[in-house]
Formats: C-alpha cells, structure tokens, sequence
C-alpha cells in the first residue's frame, strides 16, 4: 500500500504538465496586472465577486467533494466571519485583520459542536440538519439586540483609506488584491490538501466509510477534521465581505442563498475535484450577473429560470460537472455511480 | 504568448465597451426590488418614477406641480431627464452592484430603494464616489443618522410615523378623558418589521407607556396562533402591528377565529396598505388604524393627487397610487427639482441643490409640510397622517385638522362587524 | 395562562399538524420509493394553492367543489416531473438529486414569478367562512374542515398503499426494485404513480388551505421546511411516521409560541429534531 501511495503522489496532476503550468501562471501574473489596464470599477467587482465565490466554493467542496457530507446550510460560517470582525470593529474598534482570525476561530468552535452530534447523521439527516441549524442561527441573529438585530451591523465610513482598518473608499483595487491573495492562498491550500495524506483519508472516507474503517481510519475524526477546515476556510470571505459592503445583516449574511449558491457552483463546476468550484464560478457569477443586468430589470424573474435551468441541466447531462469535459481526474479515478 | 495577447485585448475591449452617456440629459439610475417577495411594491415605484418623467419632460396643464408646464428640465435648458432602472432583488450586495454599474454607466444622482438594508448599502456606495443618493420609501431611522453628506430623505422614518401614532395617543386620552396606557406591539422579524417594533418599544418607554407584550415572528409565517393567543390573554389597550400583506391577513383572520378584538389597533402601514387588503377582508377590516403618508381620499384637499393618480395607471397596469408610489413619485421629483435649481449635472451642485431645496406643501401629492433638508439629509417637514377603515375605505381620522372622519372607537369586535 | 388557553393552543396546533402530516406524507412517499428529496415540494404546494385561486378566479369555482379538479393536475403534474427530470436522476449521486430537485423549485418558483406576478392572492368570500365555538374553544371553521379533510386523505392514503395491490406493488418497488421488476411490477410506472400521488397529497392541503390562506410565489418555503422536518422526524419512507411527526411538530409550534417565547417558535421545532436525530438517529419509525 505505501508503495502504491508514493506511486499516486508522484502522478502528474495534468497529463501535459508544463503547457498548464504556464497558462496558469500566465493567468495568474495578468490577474496581478489587471488594475492596471484601468478598468473600470465595475469588472473590478465582477471579479471580486469571482475570487470570492470561488473560495466559498472550495470551502464546501471539502466537506462535501472531499469527504462526501452535504451540508445545505454552509452559508452560516460567512455570517460568523461577517458579523465577527464587523462586532469587534464596531464596538472595540479592533482591526477587522484580527477580527478575521477571531471570526475562523468562532467558526472552528461550531464547527465543532455542530459536527461532533451531526456528522454521525446518514446523507439526508445531515443535509437537512445543516439546513435548519442555519436558519435557526438566521433567527437567533435577527432577535439579538447586541449585535444590532434585524438591522444587523453598519460599519462607520471612514474618511480615509486605511489598510488598518481593512476599508478603502476612494477605489476597489486595494480589495481586489486582498481578494486575490485569499483566493490564490486557498487554492493553494486546497490543492496541498488533495494532495497530502489528510485528503487521501477524507476521500477514503467519503468513498467507503466502512472499508476506510477498517482500515483503521476513524471516520468521524476525519469528518469533523474536514467539516472544521471547510469553516475556517469560509469564516474569512464572510468578514471580508463585512469590510467590502460596510452593512451587514441577517438577511444578506444569514441567508440561505449563500449556502445554495455555493452548492450550485460547485456542482457546476464538479464536486471533489479542485478546478471545479473555480470553473464553475468563472461560469455562473457572470451569467448570474449578466442575466440580472439584461433580464432581470423588467421584473420578470428571468434570470432565476435560467438558473434553475441550468441547474436541472447539469443534474441531468453532466452530474461530474462541466469540469468533466476538460479532463478525468486522476487522483479520483473511482467515480462511485 | 499569443493567448496572453489576445487575452489582453479581450479585456480592454470589454472595457471599452460601456457607452458613454451623453452629458446633456440627466441620467439618474434607480434601483427597487423586481423580484421576491415585494416585487409588486418595487413595480409600482418604478411606475411611480416614470410617471414622474412623464410630468418632468412633457407638457402638462398641471397647476402647483413644479416642473410640469415645461418639456424637460427649464434650468438646463430643456435637457430631459432620463432613467436606467435595476433590480436589487432586495440583497444589499445585489444593490451595491447595481449601483457600481450604473456609476459607471454615468448616472448623476442614484434612486431607490424601498428595502432600508439596500439603501444603507448603496448609499455607501454613492457616498465614496460623491455622488447623491436621494430615497423618498424607505423608513429605517438609522439611515440619516451616519453623518452621510450625499444622501437625503424626502420621506418620513417609522420614528417619525411612531411620533405621529404616539401624538395621537396621547391627544386621545387628553380629548376623551380616556386612559390607554398599555400597549402591545407585533412585529414581523425583517430589517423593516424588527425596526418598526424597536423604534415603538423605545419611544413608549420615553413618552411612559407601558409594553405589556412585545413579539416579534418570522415573516410569512404559517401560523399566528399562539401569537394572537398571548395577546388575547394580555388585552393591551392598543396594539401596534408591523405587517407584510399575507401576514396582516393571517393575523386578522387568526384574531377573527380566536376572537381576539383589540379596542384599538394602529399598524405602521406596509400590509394594512396594500391595495388589496380592504378588498380581500371586505368587512373584517372595519376599525383597522394606520398610519400613512399617502390616503387617495386626501384628493379632497388636494386636486394634483386625481391628475397624477391618471398618468400612473398608465404606467402601473391600471393600479391606483398608494402608500409606496406616492412617495417615490414625491421623492424623485423632489431630487428633479433640485437638479434643476442647481442647473447642471454636477455631483456637487446637485447637492447643493438639494441642501437648499425649499419646496412648499401644496406642489406636493402627499400632505407634508415641504420638502426642506436638516443638516442629517432628513426631510424635515415630513407629515403624516392616521386612517380608519369606515364603511370599506380608509378615512383619514388624524391629525384632527386634516381628518375627514371621526374615530371610530373601540374597534367594532368581530360579530358586529 | 388557563387550561382552557392552553387547550386552545393544543386545539390549534393538532389542526396544522394535520395539515404538515399531510404535505409531508407526499415527500415521504416520494422517498420511500426513490430515495429522492423533492426539494421542490413547498413549491408544489404552491402550484396546488395558485391552481386553486386560478379554479376559483377564472371559473368561479369555490376551492371546496374544485379539489378534485386540483387533485388531478397535480397528479398530471407529478407524472411530468418524474418523466422529464426524475428519470434521469435516479441512478445519480445524492448530491446531484438534491440539487436537480433544487433547480426544479427555483425554476417553478421563477416561472411562477413571471406569470402571476409576486403578488398576493386570496380567493374572497369562500363557502367555508366563520367560526365553531366548543366550549370556550375557538376554532375557525375553514381551519377545522381543512385539517379534517387532510387527516381523511391521510387515511385514505395508508389504507391505499397498505390494503390495495397497487399500493402493496409500491411498497414493494420501495422495498426492493429489481426484486419487484421481476415479478412484474414495472419500476418506472411505479415510481410516477408515486409522484402522482404524493403531489395528490399535496394538492389536497393546498387546495384546503386557500380558504383561509392567502397564496404567492413564495408561499411554499415555510412549509416545505415544515415537512421536511416532519418527514426526518418521522422517519423517511414510514407514512405513519409522518402523521405523528406532524401532529409533534404542530403542537410544538403552538404550546412552544405560547408558553414559552412566539418568536422563537421555529427554534423549538428545530430543537426538538435535533434531539430525535441524535438519539434515535432514523427518526421515529425510519428504515434506517
């Protein structure tokens, strides 16, 4: 078996290593470049909203690709991280660079107390628990007066920019590079972990719980292990989301759209496989936008049909998701049918 | 190599692409909700808007309405003033995009956007560019106390309107001889609804009333059941409901089922207002108080509201004005006006405009006293007034001076009624 | 707090348990038999509500006479998902169920949007009007019929998949297919007749609730999360589950709203299927 490991860790992740390394690195290095070309602040959101949503979307694809629990109530953690540095910096005036780690902190410690009792739960038992459990922490946040109610949190502008204070008013290109870095940081970081012992044992796990543990991995451990690292991943778009909109409430912060939203990227893109969550956002948060802009002005709910649409579509012609037309993955070569 | 070009020139031709708008009109984007739950409310303020362009750039025979006897906006030349319209679907992140776009597309001043959350998050979007954002819906208090300099409000906050309800408490039990001092309040648990309820809970306190139940449920809830049961046991003297349209419903016909008849009930609009509640509860609604900013029977008094009222069933689908369109209408013109006295399209003179604004009470289809800013961007002359439903319409009961009914009280209980 | 407020309150919450036993009976059908959420079931619900409205509005059919008439839709309805989308799912991962049920209801829910606008419906002055006084107890009567008719159609339904061959074929393709196929029992008719019945079920409290419950677009997600807990509660793929869960989850929501807190009433029914799933993690009657 170790042989066979050292095998796989030697595998190419592409088959033609050096053309991809250069395309992204290419990519990368004109994403570093792209303020520079002056575009507008408009695109500039477009793709903060991309980096952003891609992280999320990794986020949930650990819990769910890497170790097989469908959590429909993942949006929940971006609400702790949004309502985490907003409080501090609110009412301590805390830079919201600690409120970041306070907010990856707080959602590790639920992660925990939800996955310890939950993550025993079978398939649909869990997925309906997560659900409700996020909008019982929606309801608890609309009631609770010390961190604003239903009005939720409204940061004070500040008259100027300040890196301190995480909140840049004159132009976005400050977010977009703090974006940036978070996204390339946890692609990173998702990759080492496909990569690394950890991830071989989540994928065990969610492949076939009972092999893995006779194999002597214990199962829960590892699902709540993968349900803590996809939390803290999330916590921080959540916060940087707070430092970005400068109002937060419940009803955008707690809404289970966010935790949909992500699940549809992801399943988009293709579950349990690292490129997947970021083709898939590079493809809907667009095409979401877009529809908006063009459609969804006349009030006719166009650009929802398209993504319900779409949804079914994929469900149906492409369950691995659109990354299935690029390459089949290696290191998942047993798709469980 | 070459896909790096070619990726390179990809990009700033997607940048080139928005059209620079002309500068001779005036471009002022507007953003309300076009889809969800208060699609129906966003509609009708967008047809509220465009009933305001139709007055602003054509001629209308329309005497006291400012703006209305000339094609176009007169200081600027005749420039006609036009609209770029969003949907921000009522999420703040969705009204912060919208308005990102449609800065970039050139707009002069920005609009909208009946949902409080989305307005706070737009209007710091507005503010870091120096541009203004002028919103005559929505009733958060909190708005116009962030120290904003580009946003003002035309229109009344709930703190205002639970003023108003307050006023009238109190003018009761002096007039009458009578003792109201117990109050309960439900409320909805949105931004708009848990706001409402604070704002009544925190005023009481101060004017020394007591909150003997105070509840708040989840909007477009199933049941009310146990909701309308603790009230019934605690029987406050009023009870002042924040409601949605399906919830006003739910809760009168679960008070009707369990008997529960309140002596007085004041809601704070929204639900109580929708064009279809006195329609759809036909006689269960009779007693009902609410408050508003808006009544078509204040036709009476003032004639514009008929003539304004035809131009927007054009735009509406043959709906009537109410509550929500009459303020966008009041709000949009009041920022037109202020466009042209300051007689350009610059950010900063259009704020100064609208710091100097002075528009009088009668070129006005609501019953405010004027339009006139505080150093908060509040319109400060807001006023409003307090309606019974009578015989199946909405009779304005106070203030006393504007009223063109007497109080029905207590409220007729449901086997008279 | 008398004993008559809190028999009202008990009154009160045995009524809309009734009502989310029913809604729920039709998801647990479905997925007694597929192992497929119909995540797009608040929506049905929905769509039973506006057919409903629509009966009454255009025909002038008072929502009691038109039930039938629902009931059939829906059903039509149901044998279309299964056909069009469901088909095509079944052998798919968990995950990809989930969420082509997802995209079902936005879809519907969009679609919806857009021919009948966000706005609220109500169908006025229905025969079912007033009130019944039992003693000290207060029960509307449209509440009381509606609840009643649900626990008929909730009768009606066990004894159908209990007591006829054709329910006892679907028992059996929920059982075990392949066993079932090849004693002649073919799956996929089974599977939409599944369908049929289980939006039947919801057509029938749909159409109930419209005589006192105004319908638009988004009527159907609190009650959808109402169900699925119902259905957890209960246990997935036990019918009988499903009505005491209801019957739980309604009296829940009710004594909890009263005696403790109403603004926290959805927390209570949470809780309580927090704690069910833990201890006892496959619901009350569940299979698994």
């Amino acid at each position: 078996m170790l042989d066979k490991l050292s095998l796989a860790k030697k595998e190419p992740v592409w088959k033609n290593n050096n053309k991809v390394l250069y395309f992204l690195g290419s990519t990368v290095l004109l994403l570093f470049c792209l303020p520079f070309f002056n575009v507008n602040s408009f695109y500039l959101h477009l793709f903060i909203m991309i980096f952003m949503h891609s992280v999320m979307a990794q986020s949930w694809n650990v819990i769910a690709g890497f170790s097989g629990q469908i959590s429909l109530g993942h949006g929940l953690f971006f609400g702790i991280g949004a309502y985490a540095t907003s409080f501090l910096f609110t009412e301590y005036g805390i830079t919201p660079w600690i409120g970041i780690i306070f907010g990856m902190f707080v959602s590790g410690i639920i992660a925990i107390l939800i996955g310890i009792p939950m993550l025993r739960l079978h398939g649909h038992y869990f997925a309906i628990a997560t659900l409700l459990i996020a909008i019982g922490f929606s309801l608890v946040f609309r009631r609770w007066d010390l961190v604003g109610a239903a009005s939720g949190l409204w940061i004070p502008i500040l008259p100027t920019d300040s890196w301190v204070a995480l909140q840049f008013n004159s132009s976005k290109v400050p977010y977009y590079y703090i974006f940036l870095a978070f996204f390339l940081v946890t692609f990173l970081l998702s990759w080492l972990l496909s990569r690394s012992k950890l991830g071989y044992r989540l994928r065990a796990v969610r492949d076939d719980p009972q092999a893995a543990s006779s194999l002597c991995i214990n199962v829960s451990h590892y699902k709540i292990i993968a349900y803590v690292i996809s939390a803290i991943m999330m916590a921080p778009m959540g916060s940087l989301f707070a430092q970005y909109i400068l109002v937060i409430d419940p009803a955008t912060v707690f809404n289970i759209e966010i935790s949909i939203v992500v699940l549809l990227i992801t399943v988009l893109g293709g579950v349990g496989n690292i490129w997947g969550p970021l083709l898939g956002t590079v493809i809907l948060i667009p095409i979401s936008e877009y529809t908006r802009i063009y459609f969804g002005g006349t009030g006719g709910a166009v650009d929802l049909i398209l993504y319900g649409l779409i949804l079914m579509l994929i469900c149906v012609f492409r369950p691995n998701g659109l990354i299935s037309f690029f390459h089949r993955n290696v290191l998942d070569r047993k798709q469980k049918r | 190599m070459k896909k790096t070009i070619i990726t390179i020139l990809s990009f700033l031709s997607l940048v080139c692409l928005p059209a620079m708008g002309l500068a001779k009109d005036v471009k002022i984007g507007v953003i309300y909700p076009l889809t969800g739950s208060s699609a129906q409310i966003g509609k009708d303020a967008v047809a509220a808007v465009n009933t305001a362009l139709d007055i602003i750039n054509n001629k209308h025979d329309i005497p006291g309405m400012p703006l209305a006897e000339n094609e176009g906006l007169s200081g600027l030349n005749g420039a006609k003033v036009s609209i770029v319209v969003g949907d921000h679907t009522g999420k703040p992140d969705v009204g912060v995009s919208e308005t990102e776009k449609m800065l970039n597309d050139g707009v002069h001043a920005m609009y909208g956007a009946y949902f409080s959350s989305v307005v706070a998050a737009a209007s710091t979007v507005t503010e870091r560019a120096g541009i203004p954002f002028v919103n005559g819906d929505s009733a958060s208090p909190k708005l116009t106390s962030r120290g904003l300099k580009y946003f003002f409000r035309v229109g009344p906050h709930d703190g205002m309107f639970t003023q108003l309800m307050f006023e009238f408490i109190q003018d009761f039990n002096k007039k009458n001889n009578a003792n109201l001092n117990t109050l309960g309040i439900l409320h909805e648990d949105t931004l708009w609804g848990s706001d409402s309820g604070s704002t009544q809970n925190k005023m009481a306190k101060e004017q020394g009333l007591k909150v003997i139940e105070k509840i708040s449920y989840k909007a477009s809830t199933t049941t009310l059941t146990s909701e309308v049961q603790r009230l019934k046991a605690k029987d406050p003297d009023v009870l002042l409901p924040s409601q949605y349209t399906a919830d006003a419903f739910l809760f009168l016909n679960t008070a009707k089922e369990l008997d529960y008849n309140p002596k007085l009930l004041i809601a704070q609009n929204a639900g109580y207002v929708d064009p279809t509640f006195i329609s759809t509860l036909g006689d269960n609604a009779e007693g009902v108080i609410s408050r508003s900013p808006f009544n078509t029977d204040l036709a009476k008094t003032i004639p514009m509201i008929g003539t304004i009222n035809e131009v927007f069933k054009k735009y509406s689908g043959g709906r009537d004005l109410s509550d929500v369109p009459a303020r966008a209408f009041t709000g949009f013109m009041a920022l037109a006006v202020a466009i042209n006295n300051a007689g350009s399209t610059d950010p900063d003179k259009i704020r100064e405009g609208l710091v100097n604004l002075d528009i009088p009470g009668e070129a006005l289809i609501v019953p405010y006293r004027g339009v006139k800013f505080g150093p908060d961007g509040q319109n400060d002359a807001v006023r409003g007034v307090l309606m019974q439903v009578q015989n199946g319409k909405y009779c304005t009961v106070y203030p006393y001076e504007l009223a063109a009914c007497d109080l029905v009280y207590p409220m007729p209980t449901w086997d008279k009624k | 707090m008398t004993i008559e407020i809190i028999l009202q309150a008990i009154v009160a919450g045995l009524i809309m348990g009734l009502i989310y036993a029913l809604i729920a009976a039709g998801l647990s059908l479905i997925f007694g038999l597929m192992e497929i959420v119909n995540f797009a079931h608040g929506e049905h619900l929905m769509l039973s509500m506006f057919t409903s409205f629509w009966l009454w509005s255009l025909l002038g059919l008072d929502p009691l006479f038109s039930v039938p008439i629902t009931i059939l839709l829906m059903a039509v309805c149901g044998v279309v998902t299964h056909y069009m989308l469901i088909r095509y799912i079944l052998k798919a991962k968990m995950l990809i169920q989930i969420c082509a049920t997802f995209g079902l209801s936005i879809f519907i829910r969009s679609v919806a949007q857009l021919l009948w606008t966000p706005d609220y419906r109500n169908v006025e002055n229905p025969l079912m009007e007033g009130r019944i006084e039992l003693g000290t107890i207060y029960v509307g009567q449209p509440q009381l019929f509606a609840s009643l008719i649900c626990l008929l159609a909730f009768m009606g339904l066990y004894w159908f998949v209990t007591k006829t061959e054709t329910g006892l074929a679907l028992q059996a393709t929920a059982q075990d297919r392949h066993a079932a196929e090849i004693l002649g029992i073919p799956s996929d008719k089974m599977f939409a007749l599944g369908w049929a019945i289980g939006l039947g079920c919801v057509a029938v409290a749909g159409s109930m609730m419209m005589n006192y419950f105004a319908v638009f677009t988004d009527v159907g997600i609190n009650f959808a999360l109402f169900a699925f807990v119902a259905v957890a509660l209960g246990g997935f793929g036990s019918i009988i589950g499903c009505l005491y869960a209801g019957i739980i989850i309604g009296l829940v929501e009710s004594l909890g709203g009263l005696l403790i807190d109403p603004s926290f009433k959805l927390l209570y029914v949470f809780a309580i299927y927090l704690l069910v799933v833990i201890y006892r993690p496959q619901g009350l009657f569940g299979r698994y």
